[in-house]
């Protein structure tokens, strides 16, 4: 394993209804403003599905999750669709452990 | 049989600083052979000690966190200390986790302190003159045949 931080990715691919942003890398405290900042603006467009892919994330902490626990309740009061996929094992574990895993999942 | 060792970081109380901690300890945690997902764990505990610090130590001052590793032959713990006013570490007291709430009972806030818990054997908090949170895990035993 190398031994040089993860650093921080973002991207957006946008499908026909359906807004994916691949986040990877290290999601922790030092990037939580810049992920709140690319996030603002995804959540308002309810009338789309926003779909994190987490394939590349190495890692995350409490405030990347709590940020999570923020998109899922702003998309639900906007009754706007919202899913995670492609996690990790071990960024799995932790979904399970902190109980957000069932707000995470594809449902309408 | 083996004696304690120890290794010493202190790193300005700066988000940009606590992936320098986890690069630390990842060294070490390898060295003793702890397995991948040990040192999962132990990243994420001592990364969420680490941002209690340097979100709630210094408010908004310059200030450090010392880090110190103390290895043992059967177990690793690591002591995230800041030198601030003491701060009670944020906890959503009743039910910390997420387990059987509804989408408009989660929160956001206070999972640091559970996840700490969660992962390691034992985390103990002390204040005096600034926050010490000691994390310690086990190394299982079995890994090794020698």
């Amino acid at each position: 394993m190398a031994m040089v931080p993860n650093k921080f990715t973002l991207r957006t691919e946008n499908r026909d209804n359906q807004t994916i942003v691949f986040v990877g890398g290290e999601f922790d405290l030092e990037v939580a403003t810049q992920m709140r900042a690319a996030m603002e603006p995804l959540i308002e467009l309810a009338d789309r599905r926003l779909t994190l892919n987490l394939q590349d994330l190495k890692y995350i902490d409490s405030t990347g999750i709590g940020i999570l626990i923020s998109v899922v309740k702003a998309r639900h009061a906007r009754n706007a669709p919202f899913d995670v996929e492609h996690v990790p094992t071990h960024i799995r574990k932790l979904f399970d452990m902190t109980g957000i895993t069932p707000f995470l999942a594809k449902a309408e | 049989m083996t004696k304690e060792r120890n290794v010493t970081l202190s790193v300005p109380a700066l988000p940009e600083y606590v992936d320098l901690v986890r690069l630390t300890l990842y060294g070490i945690a390898s060295k003793m052979k702890f397995t991948f997902e040990d040192i999962e764990d132990m990243k994420v505990a001592v990364s969420e000690a680490c941002n209690n610090a340097v979100l709630h130590a210094y408010g908004g001052d310059d200030g450090n966190v010392e880090v110190q590793f103390v290895t043992n032959a059967d177990e690793l713990s690591i002591t995230v200390r800041d030198f601030g006013r003491s701060f009670k570490i944020a906890e959503n007291q009743a039910t910390p986790s997420l387990h059987g709430k509804s989408i408009d009972e989660i929160q956001s806030g206070g999972l640091g302190l559970y996840l700490m818990q969660a992962l390691m054997d034992r985390v103990e908090v002390q204040h005096d003159g600034g926050t010490a949170v000691t994390l310690t895990k086990k190394r299982i035993k079995s890994e090794e045949t020698a």
